[in-house]
């Protein structure tokens, strides 16, 4: 690490728990120093290391070794032949965050990092501000590293998302009042306690951690870029650290440059950058989120105004399916490849269907989907849209039966 | 025509301790565009504003500003933006995060 640079004006800062400039208020990203990466950072160097995020720590922000969340990362690259049959093109992969450690989402990877750089800053609290997938993750790493933690959620949230939380012993406070009050009083609390707020203060730091996928990818592929990556969209923050990763190996010698483009996927419910994508504006609406893919419900995403710059950049294209169309995208990757995604894999899924349909995606191109979290933690969406088991009495008759009328139907 | 104004009233003398910043996100809609929302708030509340960043277009316009004062007045100068249609974000626009 060199530097914490605004994203705006370029000014450079110390590298410590702050996140916005105090020239324009752009948000700050962790500089570093490349020429001196591109002397340890081989490939041969990666591959003798453990397999998980860190194996890439020379781009990753801490300044010595990690010390929370060692095993996060490094999850399948499964190549997708029958859903790719099913969707039209010639090679598709899937990037399945759904069994990342320990929580099961993509979450991991920037609390895992967020966690470390708190610890060498030397905070003892961490907090967050989530009404799911970053909440679960806060609360557990912290637990893991002996750090207090301190979850805010809304306090409507449903009785499982707030378990997921309780049962590593964080202290979670439901805050009552209307999305816009509790998200300003959470900046409030970030600003005031001088606790490592993830998503706040320690947010150059945390959304670093996403690149690690972008670093996988490349890696998983045999060290090349795909051609079309579609990744979901919530602040957009992580379909821009996959470019900032991808460009990062080119600069290194570690891949070569090839053309490729990012696309972003968003629910037809909360579809701001979608929508200002497929507008050609470069910059979006603020909308009031209304759909099933909880996981991407950010109607003023802040790194939106970065997300359409980055797509522009890789000639991509946005996308929004509905609700109904997320749930069939759920089961056609449960049924293909044998993967419960979350609905925020649903809503990647679907918008690559549409895309390579509508010729975005090239049928004779390859692709890689990005699924975010896992199905287990969003059953509310697909129950009653997957079936229902067909009941029998205790009898080998009654089960002949049954499947000689399902012969009989088929 | 500028909208009806009154001369600032804070509720109680300042106390140092009372006082605080904070940076906000403006989002206004079209039909606020040509307002000088700004001015308006300035007269309505005792608190220093400080414009940071500046974009309008003619479909929205995003002003980045910071309030000084009393952290009643910020409250009641936030309520009212809001009642007059302008969206009210922190610097960090999503602390809640998903």
């Amino acid at each position: 690490m060199k530097a914490l640079k605004c994203r705006e004006c370029g000014r450079e800062y110390p590298l410590e728990a702050t996140h916005v400039c105090e020239f324009d208020f752009g948000p700050l990203e962790v500089a570093y120093d490349y020429a001196r990466i591109k002397k340890s950072l081989t490939r041969e160097a990666i591959a003798s290391r453990p397999r998980s995020m860190w194996r890439y720590r020379e781009l990753l922000p801490v300044a010595k070794e990690p010390t929370v969340g060692l095993q996060v990362g490094f999850t399948p690259l499964v190549k997708a032949d029958r859903l790719a049959a099913q969707l039209g093109i010639r090679e598709l992969w899937i990037k399945n965050d759904a069994v990342n450690y320990p929580t099961l989402s993509f979450k991991d990877r920037v609390v895992s990092v967020a966690l470390s750089r708190a610890k060498e800053l030397g905070f003892t609290t961490v907090a967050c501000a989530s009404t799911g997938n970053l909440a679960n993750s806060v609360a557990a790493q912290a637990a893991a590293a002996g750090l207090k933690a301190y979850v805010f959620i809304p306090s409507d949230l449903e009785q499982g998302k707030i378990i997921n939380s309780l049962v590593y012993g964080a202290n979670v406070i439901g805050i009552k009042g209307h999305y816009d009050e509790v998200n300003r009083l959470c900046a409030e609390i970030a600003g005031k306690f001088g606790w490592a707020f993830v998503n706040v203060n320690m947010r150059p730091y945390y959304a670093e951690g996403s690149k690690s996928m972008a670093y996988e990818i490349i890696e998983q592929l045999g060290w090349r870029i795909p051609q079309h990556t579609i990744v979901p969209m919530a602040s957009g923050s992580l379909l821009t650290k996959i470019q900032k990763g991808y460009q990062e190996f080119v600069k290194l010698g570690l891949v070569t440059e090839s053309k490729y483009s990012i696309h972003g996927a968003q629910a037809t419910g909360c579809s701001p950058i979608s929508v200002a994508q497929k507008a050609g504006l470069d910059f979006f609406k603020p909308v009031k989120p209304d759909t099933v893919a909880k996981s991407l419900a950010i109607g003023t995403p802040a790194d939106g105004f970065y997300a359409l710059k980055a797509m522009k950049e890789t000639n991509a294209h946005a996308d929004d399916i509905t609700d109904d169309e997320i749930r069939d995208a759920i089961k056609l990757l449960a049924e293909t490849e044998g993967i419960f995604a979350e609905t925020a894999g649903g809503v990647t899924v679907g918008v690559a269907k549409k895309l390579i349909a509508a010729g975005k995606i090239p049928h004779d191109s390859s692709a890689v989907i990005c699924v975010t979290g896992n199905g287990l933690k969003t059953l509310d969406a697909v129950t009653g849209h997957v079936g229902q088991p067909r009941e029998i009495k205790p009898s080998l008759r009654e089960f002949e039966a049954l499947l000689s009328a399902e012969t009989v139907a088929a | 025509m500028p909208a009806k104004t009154k001369k600032p009233k804070p509720a109680a003398a300042k106390s140092p301790a009372e006082n605080q910043q904070r940076r906000l996100w403006l989002m206004y809609p079209p039909r606020l565009i040509t307002t000088p929302v700004i001015w308006q708030l300035s007269q309505k509340f005792p608190l220093v504003t400080n414009l940071r960043q500046v974009s309008v277009t003619d479909e929205i316009g995003i002003v980045c500003l910071e309030l000084d004062g009393r952290r009643a007045d910020i409250k009641a100068a936030i309520k009212w933006l809001e009642k007059i249609g302008v969206r009210v974000e922190p610097v960090e626009i999503t602390v809640m995060e998903t």
